[in-house]
């Protein structure tokens, strides 16, 4: 037994004694270190369509041109010496020629040198892979019409190959590139990632499609994990990647050889780290640069000393929508079915008068105050502020007479005489949704005791499912920005074919027109009138109860300078050519 | 023996065949676009999730799936992993090493712990030694792991800062990474590698990581052990061989030791060799807590993103660690008890 006792002594102590021996940190000032919980799927930017991988690519590829500074809708060149426009004649007068004089002097990770080829190229083989789930659909709605290289069931588009091959091309130092129709989003959707610049020889030789269009439909859709470029990287921007650990870490390294002003930061670290407390120690510690916080964690970091936080808005918001035709069949969220006060009928919401009902039940204010502490933004319209032509259009305001009202009119009455029944589902662990399913339901009920709404979760996978499938009477879900423009929101939210709109089954041949004239338009006062239009029956048509635009908290330690917000740069971002330590 | 143990083998194909039918058959359950969905997180993702039905024939015959994956385990394929973002045996021999290493610390202090703490116990029965033992079992055993791991970080990282998260110091891991010639990684495990190599500041570094995660662990799993051994002692020495034992003469460290113990083993032995094989598929809390990525955090990940491929490789896996499992156990009886044969 004593021998045991001993044994176990021995054992601890050394544990001990190999903790106070190797205790002593190196806090190292040219290495920034960022603890998050962002999945890293791919390194290839036609198949990465998640924050953490965009995050990845631009630091160490770079598009033609990108963000500046703060503007979602100002652009900095980056591999092309202009940012074409209309004053510049980089973007021809009917809005369908975008010319770019590519920058000289920038040499890939691995040694090439950009071309105007490179560029060609790396469009090209991005729309023509366009896997499924993936982000090409934006290139390709712009420069091809189509929005997507297949068919519903999966089949290649004939012509479609063509098509791409003659929408871009080389013309000396020059890139051209060639619409069907305008597309004012195209800048915007040239900075995203999925539009970075590849080195044609490289990828060629990584397996990428080998530059001859004959060849396009065997590259075309690679199945998860079989992208060519998913674990291998060589852009041209400042950093370069040095190692990626799945799920652990991944280190980037700076590029000496970058055409740019050198950058400060040496090494950055990405950390995976998905409990908060684990991350919170360690930005207490000293042991992060950054950590990312969640909603609820705000008044934590608060609290905290030694940090400088950044209250930056998001391009996103969240609404309640309601579905007009539900589906009937065996649909617990409906009960029977039917106005016979344990049920509600499939088009229950097509009547104007229940969804003004439903939005004034909403209290704005108590939910901006207890939900988000404030730290919120409160949106009237899908045009969220932050994207062009946004407009502060009326709201419905919390009146719950105003709410029992309207009710009293809706089906010719009979919703106030018989009541009705329905189950309102957010998705699993969203605690901003539940509150807001919650408050609805509550405030509803307290028009009417024979109105009975039951809340309920469902895992966000499922959710994702079965609101495709009309399940949902009332389906609360956010948007956020591919590219900063309003056409992503408007017509995503009120188009009949939107992803919204057509599960909400909602149709105004007005809402349809203005949506479709929006794209096409390139005259910015023509715009500005559109969707303003559109913003305005977005509140008289009540589309949907507008919920929340998330305000990020970014929680740095004070030794980090040189953030730059922008909106269009979630949470998931860190743009590491702009920040040093000091 | 050795026709007992070929046995044993021929036996673990048909448990890994029913182990592959019945999670085969669960997942088939959730409907094709539950499946598809896996593939997307966005809303934008969404509505490709019919064509990835097609893709990847989600919607075909059970048995016309099941015997493509059968098709694909057997060329060694295991399908992809979208959590890891890697093959899924690729991950695997990433993530299993981290949960191996922190077993193989503390599985032993495990065991040894818990007969010692249970041998104490048994033999002080209803002494305040008995009591304080018990009370440190039951605390250890109800205390929630997540709960536990949270208070060691706080106090040990958070404010002693003695043992940070992770599992290898940032100086060392970019040292691995700016010298790869002298590093090798021969299995994993950053301790043994770090011997290995030669390199003795790195497995004190990887050591140094273990200490929280793996006194979390043994703090938690010991109780279980120690009452079955406790039970086990008490059980023994109320016997007529102890009795006589004692009425002869004998040393009591002689009776306790060498007769009771020995006796009361038997289903410590098979409690911790449950425990072993459990801790094979790591401790979901722990790995969280303490930011370890190994195969308790790949399973949970995986089980949450309907992850399909993982789920059937870790299930295959626990499958044959617990064949093993029982037929090393089988073995050990003899061993411990010569009355115990194996035909």
């Amino acid at each position: 037994m004593k021998r045991v006792s001993i044994f176990l002594c021995v054992f601890f102590l050394f544990f001990l004694l190999a903790g106070n021996l190797y205790a002593a940190e190196v806090k190292n000032p040219d290495t920034f270190i960022l603890a998050n919980y962002g999945n890293l799927r791919t390194l290839d930017p036609c198949v990465a369509y998640d924050v953490t991988s965009s995050q990845r690519l631009w630091n160490i590829y770079e598009p033609l041109i990108f963000f500046d500074g703060p503007y979602t809708d100002k652009f900095k060149p980056l591999l092309t010496t202009e940012v074409p426009s209309l004053e510049n004649g980089g973007i021809s007068q009917d809005g369908k020629t975008y010319t770019f004089t590519i920058r000289k002097g920038v040499t890939f990770h691995e040694g090439g040198d950009l071309t105007p080829e490179d560029v060609v190229y790396s469009f090209k083989r991005n729309m023509i892979a366009d896997p499924d789930g993936g982000p090409m659909w934006m290139l390709l709605e712009a420069l091809t019409g189509e929005g997507s290289t297949r068919d519903k069931d999966g089949k290649i588009i004939e012509g479609i190959f063509d098509t791409i091959d003659k929408c871009v091309e080389a013309k000396g130092d020059k890139v051209i590139i060639h619409l069907p129709r305008a597309y004012p989003p195209l800048l915007g959707i040239l900075g995203y990632s999925s539009s970075v610049i590849l080195d044609k020889e490289w990828a060629i030789s990584k397996g990428c499609w080998d530059g001859d269009i004959k060849n396009a439909a065997k590259y075309n859709n690679p199945a998860p994990g079989h992208e060519p470029l998913l674990k291998i990287a060589n852009g041209t921007n400042a950093y370069r990647m040095k190692s990626w650990e799945p799920n652990k870490e991944f280190v980037f390294e700076r590029f000496d050889g970058y055409w740019g002003p050198k950058p400060r930061l040496k090494t950055a670290i990405v950390k995976y780290v998905k409990e908060w407390s684990t991350r919170k120690l360690m930005l207490q510690n000293g042991d992060a640069d950054r950590v990312r916080v969640d909603n609820p964690y705000v008044p934590e970091v608060k609290a905290m000393k030694g940090l400088k936080l950044y209250e930056v808005p998001q391009l996103s918001v969240t609404a309640a929508f309601f579905c007009q035709k539900i589906y009937p069949t065996g649909n617990p969220n409906i009960g029977s079915g039917k106005l016979d006060g344990n049920g509600i009928p499939p088009d229950f919401f097509a009547d104007i008068n229940v969804r003004k009902a439903f939005l004034h039940a909403f209290d704005r204010a108590t939910y901006k105050k207890d939900v988000f502490n404030d730290l919120v933004i409160m949106p009237s319209s899908p045009n969220i502020e932050g994207l062009p032509y946004h407009k502060d259009v009326p709201v419905y305001e919390f009146d719950l007479e105003k709410s029992a009202s309207y009710m009293k009119k809706a089906w010719g009455g009979e919703v106030w005489e018989k009541g009705f029944k329905m189950i309102i589902t957010y998705n699993t662990g969203n605690e901003m949704r539940e509150a807001a399913a919650m408050m609805l339901a509550e405030n509803v009920m307290s028009l009417n005791p024979k109105f009975n709404i039951e809340v309920r979760n469902v895992e966000w996978k499922d959710y994702l499912v079965k609101y495709r499938n009309f399940e949902f009477p009332l389906f609360l879900i956010g948007w956020g920005a591919d590219y900063a423009d309003p056409h992503n929101f408007m017509y995503t939210f009120m188009h009949s074919q939107g992803v919204y709109g057509r599960y909400m089954a909602y149709k105004n041949d007005e809402v349809d027109r203005l949506c479709e004239a929006g794209i096409q338009t390139i005259e910015p006062k023509k715009r500005d009138e559109i969707y303003t239009n559109l913003q305005n029956l977005w509140y008289t048509e009540a589309i949907a109860v507008p919920l929340y635009q998330q305000i990020v908290v970014r929680a740095y330690r004070d030794w980090v300078k040189g953030y730059v917000a922008n909106p269009m740069l979630t949470d998931a971002n860190e743009m590491l050519m702009d920040i040093w330590k000091e | 023996m050795l026709a007992f143990i070929i046995r044993r083998f021929l036996f673990l194909i048909f448990v890994l065949f029913g182990v592959s039918v019945l999670i085969f058959g669960i997942l088939m359950t959730f409907s094709p676009e539950r499946r598809a969905a896996a593939y997307v997180t966005t809303p934008q993702q969404a509505k490709d999730i019919p064509r990835l039905i097609k893709q990847f024939g989600l919607d075909e015959p059970f048995y016309i799936q099941y015997i493509r994956w059968i098709k694909e385990i057997s060329q060694g394929n295991m399908g992809w992993s979208l959590v890891a973002a890697r093959p899924v045996r690729e991950a695997f021999w990433r993530y299993f090493p981290v949960t191996l290493e922190m077993n193989l610390f503390a599985a032993p202090i495990v065991i040894i712990f818990g007969i010692w703490l249970g041998t104490i116990s048994g033999i002080h029965r209803d002494t305040w030694l008995d009591h304080t033992t018990r009370i440190f079992a039951i605390v250890g055993w109800s205390l929630p792991t997540f709960l536990f791991a949270l208070v060691l970080l706080m106090v040990f990282y958070g404010y002693f800062q003695w043992f940070s998260p992770g599992v290898l110091s940032d100086d060392l891991t970019m040292f691995i990474l700016d010298n790869p010639e002298r590093f090798t990684r021969y299995t994993g495990l950053y301790t043994i590698d770090g011997i290995l190599n030669g390199n003795f500041d790195l497995a004190l570094d990887g050591l140094r990581h273990l200490v929280l995660p793996v006194m979390t662990y043994v703090i938690v799993v010991v109780a279980l052990n120690m009452r079955v051994m406790r039970s086990g002692m008490i059980e023994e020495l109320a016997k007529d061989y102890v009795i006589t034992a004692r009425a002869k003469g004998a040393n009591k460290r002689t009776i306790h030791i060498k007769h009771a113990r020995r006796n009361a083993l038997l289903p410590v032995v098979t409690v911790a060799g449950q425990l072993v094989a459990l801790s094979m598929e790591g401790s979901v809390a722990v790995e969280v807590v303490f930011n370890r990525q190994g195969i308790g955090w790949w399973l949970a990940e995986s089980a949450t993103q309907l992850d399909m491929p993982v789920l059937m490789c870790i299930c295959l896996f626990m499958g044959i660690v617990f064949v093993i499992t029982n037929l090393t156990l089988d073995i050990l009886y003899a061993y411990i008890d010569p009355r115990i044969r194996l035909s």
